[in-house]
């Protein structure tokens, strides 16, 4: 792998980008030693750094016909392709963001010449789209953007992230070096102080702490991992079966919520972390809402409802997330064990997703979406407890963790390497899996889902005193 | 209070349309979803009483999710038989009912929807 430069991630706007668009994107503008064009339209989201634009659809100009010789510059995007893109974001109520190429790889910026043509266009542009406008001009390594905010107030962009096996932060320059951390000097020596600094600042929340998602809070803080969310509304059991697999319990935590064990361990491992706690099920608003300002999501918990919410959080708001979870099959008749198995799921926006993948039951989410009191009696035939058991447990939660904190400081060898791990330790192989994607999947095939942000979930239709009656 | 998703919003007027003439009780979940009730729905003359509510949830992620279970008042056959399988006492927004366990093993939210599932509910009820 090429060395490229490592930024941290960056306060300020940002725009987010999914790995096949990026994809699409990167080999229509450096193909060549060519300057090419196009345009992104862009969902917005609150991020834990700032706004992020998320992008949604991506329009590719055709050289000659839409991307021509240029009146003061050297190419131009044809009238009637702004047009009709600008009509697309008006449309839509998404983000207008021209995009084009210059030569270079690990710095870039405006010419004078783009920034007047800024200048002399989108103050009309934002008049007929009603929406942000601007443009990003990008080199393989290096990004530089100029917002046009709806409120009248101009911004640069501070990052590009590009998601995908590695997560990319593109800047104008590479970052700056910066202050050595000596607590973590041995995991820098590996991450570099960038690496290190780089895991500071994101936010990372975990779903579910219980077998799994506590051995992942405790990876996280221990790694350097500057904001936990926590979530998860369960208490350790009262007959005390839980204590053997949650890290660090202890017999006088029965009753407690594992909310409150997951942040004391995560404040034991690392004094300065910060930490947002939900002791609420991952389907709660509030729970959603923070999901979606995060960098990424640790899916720890079994049931449905989290699945979907967090595959819809990945998609809607382009945020990766990683499922770790284990099977043991034990045959309730029988007592058969069959291939037990530890997996992984590397879930990404628009790259195959959970219910692609036969990963959520429809059935199985209307009785977990039902309110507690009323849930197990929806269920109709009730479940035994499954068999679980702290070092299977382990097997995920590190598998999920490595990957994860390879991709964040940009060390996996391969950029398009999105692949699902799956461990069977009895007979002790380790196997990479390749996600399925419906073309027609609603969630993460389609572009009305696609880094829609808040936009997708705005509710349309009032409530009048709680209560709605024919 | 989380406000009903939009999808839930029009599926509980697509409900009120499909069963034009019956009083439809929308009550928000709190979290996007909402109960519905439809009331005065003919269940057959097999069943004491003839006419009664039918209620379910519609959760904040439908339409990805099916409508599951449906809930109608307390029911007793008229020739005194046992109401059969899928079928089972439960308290259901404080109030007694009957659980109608009917899944959509291939629920499809193109095809799918709470409307027409009430309508299939209703006349599996009636066949039975």
């Amino acid at each position: 792998m090429a060395w490229r430069p490592l930024n941290p991630p960056a306060e300020g706007w940002s725009l987010t980008l999914p790995p096949r668009l990026w994809a699409d994107l990167s080999g229509h503008l450096f193909g060549d030693d060519h300057e090419h064009g196009a345009v992104l339209l862009a969902g917005l989201a609150d991020g834990p750094r700032g706004p992020r634009l998320l992008a949604s659809r991506l329009i590719l100009a055709a050289d000659g016909r839409d991307y021509i010789p240029g009146e003061r510059g050297s190419r131009m995007l044809t009238s009637d392709f702004v047009r009709d893109a600008a009509v697309q974001a008006h449309d839509e109520e998404l983000a207008y963001i021209a995009v084009h190429n210059h030569e270079g790889l690990s710095r870039v910026r405006f010419s004078g010449v783009d920034l007047a043509s800024h200048e002399r266009g989108y103050p009309a542009l934002r008049q007929l789209t009603g929406q942000i406008v601007g443009a990003l001009v990008l080199t393989p390594q290096a990004a530089a953007g100029d917002l046009w905010l709806t409120d009248g107030a101009r911004t640069p962009l501070a990052e590009v992230v590009i998601l995908g096996g590695n997560l990319l932060r593109m800047r104008p320059a590479p970052a700056a070096a910066t202050v050595r951390d000596p607590r973590h000097d041995r995991q820098a020596r590996l991450f570099g102080d960038i690496g290190q600094e780089t895991l500071r600042a994101l936010r990372v929340a975990v779903v579910g702490l219980g077998g799994v998602g506590s051995i992942i809070v405790e990876l996280l803080a221990r790694l350097g991992i500057g904001h936990l969310v926590l979530i998860d509304d369960d208490t350790v059991d009262h007959d005390g079966t839980n204590l053997p697999r949650l890290i660090a319990a202890e017999p006088a935590d029965v009753g407690r919520l594992k909310t409150h064990l997951a942040a004391r361990n995560a404040r034991r491992a690392n004094p300065d972390i910060e930490l947002t706690i939900h002791s609420a099920r991952a389907e709660h608003p509030d729970a959603r809402r923070a999901l979606a300002t995060c960098d990424w999501i640790f899916l720890a918990a079994d049931g449905p409802a989290a699945r979907h919410w967090v595959n819809a959080t990945v998609h809607q708001y382009l945020i990766p997330a990683t499922q770790a979870g284990v099977k043991i099959p034990v045959n309730a008749e029988t007592g058969d064990i069959g291939q037990i198995h530890a997996i992984t799921r590397l879930i990404l926006p628009g790259h195959g997703c959970m219910w692609c993948n036969g990963l959520i039951d429809p059935t199985e989410l209307a009785i977990d979406m039902h309110p507690s009191r009323e849930r197990q009696a929806a269920r109709y035939v009730d479940e035994a407890p499954a068999p679980s058991v702290i070092a299977l447990n382990n097997l995920a939660a590190a598998e999920a963790v490595n990957h994860f904190m390879l991709a964040a400081t940009g060390l996996h060898h391969h950029d398009d390497d999105l692949a699902w791990v799956i461990h069977r330790p009895r007979t002790r192989e380790r196997d990479l899996m390749i996600p399925i994607q419906q073309a027609d999947c609603s969630w993460c095939s389609s572009a009305e889902t696609l880094g829609r942000g808040t936009r997708q979930t705005l509710p349309e239709k009032p409530t009048v005193g709680g209560r709605l009656t024919s | 209070m989380t406000q009903l998703t939009a999808a839930v919003a029009a599926a509980a007027d697509a409900v009120r349309a499909n069963f034009a003439g019956h009083a439809v009780e929308v009550t928000p979940d709190g979290a996007g979803g909402a109960f519905v009730i439809i009331s005065d729905v003919a269940v057959g003359s097999q069943y004491t009483p003839a006419i009664t509510w039918l209620g379910f949830h519609l959760n904040a992620a439908y339409p990805a999710s099916d409508v599951y279970p449906h809930y109608t008042g307390v029911l007793a056959r008229a020739d005194g038989r046992g109401l059969g399988e899928a079928i089972s006492q439960t308290t259901w927004q404080g109030r007694p009912a009957l659980q109608l366990s009917r899944r959509s093993n291939r629920w499809n939210p193109v095809v799918d929807n709470a409307a027409n599932k009430a309508e299939r509910i209703v006349k599996w009820l009636g066949d039975r």
